[in-house]
């Protein structure tokens, strides 16, 4: 060692620092903390966990904003929380693990100041994780989607649950240090969110303030929710007051064994708090909307209750197949599925001009129930099966025959029996049945029994008559039925045909 | 001027008393704190350095009453400590290390990396700056902690076995250093080497079951040692005539 001349010392310009000086030192430490973080080396992990849980359903999606987001709030906070909470619970057991706590303790700076520098470095490295996730999902979903843009609120509720993490596991490393705190926090807070989620019940439930919750519990992430009527920024808006708000209190409870600070954090506690509170009261007077949200009255602008303006994307087909831009992607396999129908029955008597999608209509029932219903005001109008090929547990032959069961059968019901308010009395006869048997292309095991409580007696007995007439009839090429009909649909419908005068 | 004055000043942890009734007062130099294991020297120098608060009696730091939260600051941010146990973050380099604790000492964050370069310069660790502490020797960790307690040039700086896992040719650097720092600083060394005390120290007190017996120049404990004392050294003998006088 050399008894070096040292730099002249400064005690009176030390003492009147700058705010610019405070803030540059701040700036310094800040950046000390970031590159001795542990969530920094924590990101691949966070990445990985994603990668294998989240990113790899949410790319499974059919490539539509409102799905993907929704979903990406689903997944996303869930998927970090075990990084995230570990890393901000070793950073904030750090000083007592290291034995350093004396040393770093006798300095001027207080230990809140001290303590919000590594919280803050944990949080940012955090925020990297999360903001790359949605940025990952979103520039893919952008280069896939046929329509609309990305929803900012889904992953706003994400960040904003980020720093609600970080603040809860360096909270916990802080007040207890040491080695276990880590493991045992970190699988707290995991189980604490992941239940946040399932004990949600209603649309007027408390638990929809979990940031995992997108949207009404038993919808979720739906194809229909946020498509036809913009995304309700109400729960998010809830959610975002409720993780900052915790954020905030967390944080000032922090500082509330800083003699000099504690009046300070104790209010900046309490009005954590009383964010936090007053957000789950908001999420307990939650609504669901017709078009599958969740309302709250006191956050609502009604101005988002209009229909979002689009270009539908039509088909070329005999009876063209409009629907919702959206939803672009499927017109394929739409009028692929339902395509002979269309051929079929393009420029009959009952049959549409154009079949145009609509919204399915959302109502709560008791407990976490909703029905999904369609109010289609004319036989031009059809929903699409609430299940896309690439949602969990549907592909595109489920997708296929779910559109026949419905659209294709629908349109046949129309046609051949002259319009929907004939379809109970007077009873089709035979024939009609036969031909529409013959019209519709179920899978073998849809069968009367599964029509009859949705359409009444439409399809014939398996193995009658009518059934035989039936297949004979589905074995015509589309344009020989089409010119059938066209010459024989009104006595059809008049009851003046049996089944051995059909083709 | 005096920079530490310390008046029937107690410390109790639950029964035991640490510290029991000690008056000093100790201004610009090298104070020595002598004693045996379990005298109360860390207990004291830990109040010294703000990290405990007294049980009793009155502390003035440089001028300051540091039981109030804005003198304590002030204090702090002229303060330097090095305790018994280094704790440190194994992942820093010895200049990140310093660093952060310059930074924590409010110092002007424009003088910072100047400040940093000559205080490891000052403890010969200039070639390891950019070494991670988790690679160092215990002695060369020993330095970083001298390093961060002299970084911004403390009016005040305690240490606590500074000396502990320093070879013989750092004792002695180290001992130049003490000097160096004690023209213009109150400095006190807390520690058992009294050869550290005879080298360095303008002052030493001695203590012994929270008290203290001995108060004086090195010279004078010298003296005291000259007829009843054991040891090698003649400051040694002096310590354990004192030790002696006091237990009887």
């Amino acid at each position: 060692m050399t008894a070096a001349s040292a730099p002249a010392a400064l005690r009176p310009a030390a003492a009147r620092r700058g705010a610019g000086a405070a803030v540059l030192g701040s700036g310094r430490l800040l950046r000390l903390e970031l590159r001795h973080n542990a969530m920094l080396w924590l990101l691949p992990v966070a990445f990985a966990l994603f990668w294998y849980n989240g990113y790899r359903e949410i790319m499974a999606l059919p490539p539509m904003w409102n799905l993907r987001a929704m979903t990406l709030q689903n997944r996303l906070l869930l998927d970090l929380v075990i990084p995230v909470t570990g890393a901000a619970v070793w950073m904030g057991s750090r000083e007592g693990r290291r034995s350093i706590a004396d040393l770093v303790e006798v300095t001027a700076r207080p230990r809140w100041s001290r303590q919000l520098a590594t919280w803050a470095a944990t949080t940012a490295w955090a925020e990297v994780g999360c903001l790359a996730c949605v940025a990952v999902v979103y520039v893919v979903t952008a280069r896939q989607a046929s329509w609309g843009g990305p929803l900012w609120w889904p992953a706003a509720v994400s960040a904003a649950g980020v720093p609600a993490l970080t603040a809860i596991g360096f909270a916990a490393g802080t007040w207890f240090p040491g080695r276990f705190v880590t493991p045992l926090a970190t699988v707290v807070v995991f189980f604490g969110l992941a239940f946040g989620t399932q004990a949600a019940s209603g649309d007027h439930s408390y638990w929809q303030i979990s940031p995992l919750t997108a949207g009404a519990f038993d919808i979720g992430a739906a194809p229909g929710v946020a498509s036809f009527y913009p995304y309700l920024p109400d729960l998010s808006i809830a959610q975002v007051m409720f993780t900052s708000g915790l954020t905030v209190a967390i944080l000032g409870a922090l500082g509330l064994r800083v003699a000099r600070m504690r009046w300070l954090a104790a209010l900046i506690t309490a009005v954590g708090l009383a964010a936090a509170g007053t957000a789950v009261a908001l999420a307990g007077t939650g609504r669901l909307d017709p078009h599958g949200m969740i309302t709250i009255p006191a956050l609502h602008d009604a101005a988002s209750n209009q229909p979002v303006r689009y270009t539908p994307a039509c088909s070329r087909t005999p009876i063209p197949v409009c629907m919702h831009p959206a939803y672009a992607g499927f017109l394929p396999a739409v009028t692929a599925a339902i395509g002979p129908e269309l051929t079929e029955f393009a420029g009959l008597p009952g049959a549409p001009d154009r079949l145009g999608q609509i919204a399915e209509v959302y109502h709560q029932e008791p407990g976490n129930g909703i029905a999904v219903t369609a109010h289609a005001a004319s036989a031009s109008e059809f929903v699409l099966p609430g299940q896309l090929p690439g949602q969990p547990g549907t592909n595109s032959a489920d997708f296929a025959a779910n559109l026949e069961e419905t659209l294709g059968l629908r349109l046949a019901r129309d046609v051949i029996l002259g319009g929907s308010g004939r379809a109970a009395t007077p009873l089709p006869s035979q024939a009609e049945l036969a031909v529409i048997a013959g019209s519709v292309r179920f899978p073998p095991s849809v069968e009367a029994r599964d029509m009859a409580p949705l359409y009444g007696q439409l399809l014939p007995q398996p193995g009658s008559p009518a059934d035989l007439a039936g297949r004979r009839f589905a074995a015509l090429p589309p344009t020989a039925k089409h010119a059938w009909l066209a010459q024989h649909l009104a006595t059809l419908r008049a009851g003046h045909v049996s089944l051995e005068q059909l083709p | 001027m005096i920079n530490v004055e310390i008046t029937d000043l107690t410390r109790r942890f639950g029964r035991n008393q640490a510290v029991a009734g000690v008056s000093l007062q100790a201004g610009p130099g090298v104070f020595g704190l002598l004693g045996p294991n379990g005298a109360g020297k860390t207990t004291l120098l830990r109040m010294m350095a703000t990290v405990i608060p007294p049980t009793t009696g009155h502390l003035r730091l440089l001028g300051r009453d540091p039981g109030a939260c804005g003198p304590r600051r002030e204090v702090r941010r002229r303060l330097g400590y090095l305790p018994q146990n280094l704790g440190y973050y194994p992942g820093f380099t010895v200049a990140e290390f310093v660093e952060y604790f310059a930074l924590l000492k409010e110092m002007p964050a424009a003088r910072v990396p100047a400040a940093v370069a000559t205080a490891v310069e000052r403890v010969d660790l200039g070639g390891k700056a950019r070494t991670k502490l988790r690679t160092l020797s215990g002695g060369m960790l020993r330095r970083v902690g001298i390093a961060q307690a002299i970084v911004n040039e403390p009016e005040l700086l305690l240490l606590d076995e500074p000396t502990a896992g320093l070879d013989p040719e750092q004792r002695v650097h180290f001992r130049a250093l003490l000097r160096e720092l004690g023209q213009r600083a109150t400095v006190v060394v807390s520690t058992h080497l009294v050869e550290d005390v005879g080298a360095a120290c303008s002052q030493v007190a001695l203590m012994d079951q929270g008290k203290v017996v001995f108060d004086g120049t090195p010279g004078e404990l010298t003296a005291r040692g000259t007829e009843h004392g054991t040891g090698d050294a003649p400051l040694e003998r002096g310590y354990t005539a004192v030790l002696a006088a006091a237990r009887a």
